[in-house]
């Protein structure tokens, strides 16, 4: 750029520079925009001043009205400005702003025959407006007189001869007198007239006590518009019926795809977070119908999705029919059939078809990504070993070399009695597959492993696997007789502490205390610690609160280093009340 | 026996026992071998809360220690005998041994800094102002000394009305509504059973003593509690106990009691005609005329149950005194927290503008125009007034589940409510100022 291009350059950027300067000088000095900027600053004082500057030349400057407004109500000097709107609504008589601030004004004054007058001087320039009327509610509320505020409303209700002026408004008044048939009747109308109510409505009345909500719910039946029925399809879901709900909503679609799509989306969010069976079984209805109608890219993930919905209702025959439609569906993508048929042999080993389930593996098995056919394969183990059959289960891990597939097959060694291998599967295995729940089961149970000598003991391997089948009377009864044969510091005193803890669950108390005060041996601190535990919280169950307090007293002294320490301590301030019982 | 003597010859009893190494051994204790612990109230301390209990079993006891202020957050030197390294143990409180050459150093470094060591020696009899169906979990202090394993009586109007509070050192009024006007829940929750109960209670009481209404028991109950203070007690109060407690000792010749608590309605006037010189920390307040409107006056700045009026919460500071001149102040505000997030309570602050002249700010909101947490004398007593409902609960609801303070054991915000329950033990000397 030559030095001539440079100075022009210069020369536009300081025009540039000046005229921004200028302006901002301009809008400095204009007093509006000062008072803006002091308000914005939280100088409502010397805001207030330049409004009523700006007000004394122009009296019916709206901007200015409103700014002192808004200034001189965090001073609590909102009645100052009545002089103002006085000579605003002189200057314009047509200005609702300055009726407006008249209004609140004076119902700040507290002079509600002011506030009639304004309101009357108002609703004659301007008869078919609810505003005027609107705003003298409000001062009504604002003192808390919701008799006034009734009968303003009304009185707009009447002046204008339509049933639905300040439907809204009457509703939330009904509310908060707990007058909910009248709130509904007022929700309808308000929600007929802006549909966009409908959210405030269904909130409103959802507080409706449950001995009124049948009532409320004929009385809205009995308007037939899609409005109406859209607000007992919402309240039905928060009142907790989702599946009549949604049955109301299926037979009152419109015909129109995408108002149908709107009303069913609508729904799917409100039943999306419902945990109950009904609302699983409602938001898998939803998503399936929502599949149904949307187009045939969105099918296949709505359809897996309801599965997953109805499988968690518990509804394995409507599960069973999304997935096999999707997973049956060449067209769909990979990952979605293989999602649809991983889930799909979940459902079926859950059921115990697990020779079903295997067909479906091997018929799906090259459409399943690598991770999710090693899940399947584990479930699939994990269903032979439900069956007992442990060596089908053992061959189907055989090449699973994942952290997962290794800790269950040192649990299913453990069942099968093979105490080493399980141990270095188990210890192969670390602290880190699976669910956090399942981590600590592992460490806990290598624990109990760890200090047995025996490489095999197929007694305890029936007893875990009674364990594991949910059957802690025989579980129990099997550990402490393989306990009888261990030293106590060989796994004795470990295998005593559980059976301690499946009979004092079982309720055989006097049976559990003798295991646990055999399971508190000095060579094995650790155990005697969690015995010692295990002892202080049965006698305070007990009601033996004495032995109790004393018990975990001394676990606390003898073994202060242990990491229970903090339970016992817990476990002691719930025992003389200190905290509250969870 | 002077301080000095008492250290002597704490120290000289303990080395005279010869049985220690046994004993020790029978508890498996490790051996004890410094004549004191340090119970340090700094981050280090593993259980802020149960080491004022452990302060206090010590007087209880009819042991002694002492109170370094501003030390290590506000420390305890207490004697090392086993029952009180057992009691440590058990709480789960952190002790360190001290032995005379690191007391000595302590002590130098609390003579040169704004730090000062104060003689803890008598046990106070503590009472609990609550009626008797009262959930503990329902009183922040009933919740914090249960916790801490300080003992209590739990005394209310029966027994304040018919016995006085002569045998305590000690009282906590929680959030009773000493107006007689259960707390202004009555019209919002007619019907509740717990509402319907309190009436029931309240009015069978008031009839009893021969009162014609609850307003004029609870009056007679606040006039009680004041000659308590008058007369030397310590008085420690939060919530509504704090405002409600002036409102009432001012209202003498006023109904400031809404319809359905007395059959006739307040007197549109009443704020003009209350007697501020019967108070012991407000004065010149609004009063809040509406029986619909959960609210007392404009003693509390947050008026949480009044949507328009509600404010934001924030933190609140604690105020730094000088240990050697101001040490009760200095007591009151102990703790290893300067800021404190605020709660609410239905009286969860207190305006400035309210405050009689003579009263202490321990801690307010910079900036804000309330205070949380004040203090005065009255007569021969004192009193403390902390604002808000539960400091580790601060959106406290009815109906919430309790707090549990196994999950806060460092809580400042119940820490200013044990320096409260320890203060009236420390020994009493000529203040400087």
């Amino acid at each position: 750029m030559n030095r001539l291009a440079r100075g022009t350059g210069r020369g536009v950027l300081i025009a540039v520079a000046f005229a921004g300067f200028a302006t901002v000088v301009r809008a400095q000095q204009d007093p509006l925009n000062r008072a803006f900027d002091l308000e914005r600053r939280g100088s409502y004082a010397a805001a207030a001043e330049l409004y009523r500057t700006v007000l004394a030349s122009r009296p019916a400057e709206a901007s200015a009205l409103l700014g002192l407004e808004r200034s001189l109500v965090p001073l609590n000097k909102l009645p100052e400005i009545i002089p103002q709107a006085q000579k605003a609504i002189a200057a314009d008589p047509k200005s609702t702003s300055a009726y407006g601030v008249a209004v609140r004004a004076w119902a700040a004054a507290d002079l509600p025959d002011s506030v009639r007058k304004v309101v009357e001087r108002w609703a004659a320039v301007e008869p078919y407006d609810e505003a005027p009327y609107r705003e003298w509610g409000a001062a009504a509320l604002s003192h808390r007189d919701r008799t006034s505020a009734r009968r303003a409303y009304l009185l707009a209700r009447e002046r204008m001869n339509r049933p639905d002026v300040l439907a809204a408004e009457l509703a939330q008044l009904a509310a908060l007198d707990q007058d909910y048939p009248t709130a509904a009747h007022e929700w309808i109308m308000a929600v007929r007239q802006l549909p966009g109510y409908r959210g405030v409505a269904v909130s409103s009345l959802a507080q409706t006590p449950e001995r009124l909500r049948p009532d409320i719910l004929k009385q809205i039946d009995r308007d037939s518009t899609t409005d109406a029925r859209r607000l007992e399809v919402d309240l039905r879901t928060r009142w907790g019926d989702p599946l009549g709900a949604y049955k109301l909503l299926a037979g009152s679609l419109s015909p129109s795809p995408a108002v149908a799509i709107d009303a069913l989306q609508q729904f799917y969010e409100e039943v999306r977070g419902l945990t109950s069976k009904d609302g699983l079984e409602a938001r898998g209805m939803v998503l399936e119908a929502l599949a149904g109608r949307l187009a045939v890219a969105q099918r296949p993930k709505l359809q897996l999705d309801a599965a997953r919905a109805y499988a968690d209702a518990g509804d394995r025959n409507a599960a069973h029919r999304m997935l096999t439609a999707v997973a049956g569906d060449s067209r769909n993508a990979p990952d979605i059939v293989s999602g649809a048929a991983a889930t799909l042999i979940g459902l079926l080993v859950d059921e115990g078809n697990v020779a079903e389930a295997s067909k479906k593996m091997e018929e799906f098995r090259t459409s399943l990504p690598v991770d999710d056919f090693q899940r399947v394969r584990r479930s699939l183990a994990l269903g032979w070993v439900r069956q007992g059959q442990m060596d089908r289960a053992l061959q189907l891990l055989a090449s699973d070399s994942t952290v997962d597939g290794t800790a269950l097959a040192g649990r299913i060694l453990l069942y099968r009695g093979d105490i080493a291998n399980a141990k270095k599967a188990l210890q192969a295995a670390g602290p880190f597959a699976g669910s956090r729940e399942e981590a600590t089961a592992r460490a806990s149970l290598l624990a109990i492993l760890q200090p047995i000598e025996e490489d095999s003991l197929p007694a305890l391997g029936k007893a875990f696997y009674s364990l594991d089948q949910g059957d802690t009377t025989a579980a129990s009864a099997a550990l402490v007789d393989v306990a009888a044969k261990l030293a106590p510091d060989g796994g004795g005193a470990e295998l005593r502490l559980l059976a301690g803890q499946l009979l004092a669950a079982q309720g055989k108390t006097e049976d559990a205390e003798r295991l646990f005060r055999a399971a508190i041996v000095p060579k094995s601190p650790a155990t005697a610690a969690a015995a010692t535990l295990e002892l202080g919280r049965l006698l305070l169950t007990l009601g033996r609160r004495d032995d109790a307090t004393h018990t975990l007293e001394q676990l606390i002294l003898d073994y202060p280093q242990s990491a229970i320490v903090p339970q016992a301590r817990r476990l002691l301030d719930q025992s003389r009340g200190a905290v509250p019982q969870t | 026996m002077k301080r000095r003597d008492f250290l002597l010859h704490g120290s000289t009893g303990l080395a005279a026992l010869g049985g220690l190494p046994v004993v020790s051994r029978i508890l498996r204790l490790p051996l004890i071998a410094a004549p004191w612990v340090l119970v340090p109230m700094d981050d280090l301390q593993s259980d802020h809360l149960k080491a004022y209990g452990v302060a206090f079993r010590v007087l209880e006891r009819g042991g002694r220690g002492e109170w370094f202020l501003n030390y290590r957050g506000g420390s305890f030197l207490l004697p090392s005998d086993l029952t009180v390294t057992r009691d440590a143990a058990l709480a789960g409180v952190r002790c360190e041994p001290l032995d005379e050459g690191a007391l000595l150093q302590i002590r130098a470094e609390i003579a040169q800094g704004n730090m000062d060591a104060i003689p803890l020696e008598k046990v106070p009899k503590v009472a609990v102002y609550a009626p008797p169906n009262a959930q503990p979990w329902d009183d922040a202090v009933t919740m914090v000394l249960q916790y801490a394993g300080i003992s209590f009586d739990k005394v209310w109007d029966t027994e304040v009305l018919a016995k006085g509070l002569t045998k305590y050192d000690w009282l906590h009024l929680h959030h009773e509504d000493f107006t007689g006007q259960y707390s202004k829940f009555f019209l919002n929750y007619a019907g509740a059973p717990w509402l319907a109960d309190m009436v029931d209670r309240n009015t069978r009481v008031s009839k009893s003593f021969g009162y014609p209404s609850v307003p004029a028991e609870k009056r007679a109950v606040a006039q009680t509690i004041a000659a308590f203070v008058e007369k030397g007690g310590f008085l420690f109060a939060m919530c509504t106990a704090t405002e409600t407690l002036d409102l009432a000792l001012a209202s003498q010749n006023v109904d400031i009691a809404a319809n359905y608590a007395d059959g006739t309605p307040m007197d549109p006037e009443a704020t003009s005609k209350m007697d501020w010189s019967r108070t012991l920390a407000f004065q010149n307040a609004r009063l809040e005329l509406s029986p619909t409107v959960p609210e007392f006056s404009d003693i509390d700045g947050h008026q949480v149950n009044t949507a328009d009026r509600r404010q934001q919460l924030g933190a609140f500071t604690l105020f730094n005194f000088s240990a050697k001149i101001d040490p009760v102040a200095t007591m009151l505000v102990q703790n290893h927290r300067d800021v404190i997030p605020d709660f609410y309570g239905l009286t969860t602050s207190f305006t400035r503008r309210t405050l009689k002249p003579a009263v202490t700010v321990l801690a307010d909101e910079a900036g804000a125009p309330w205070v949380k947490y004040i203090h005065g004398e009255h007569g021969q007593g004192t009193w403390t007034f902390y604002g808000g409902h539960d400091p580790e609960d601060p959106q406290h609801q009815i109906g919430d589940p309790p707090t549990d303070l196994s999950l806060h054991p460092h809580s400042p915000g119940y820490r200013l409510i044990l320096n409260n329950v320890l203060f009236p033990a420390a020994k009493k000397r000529e203040l400087k100022t």
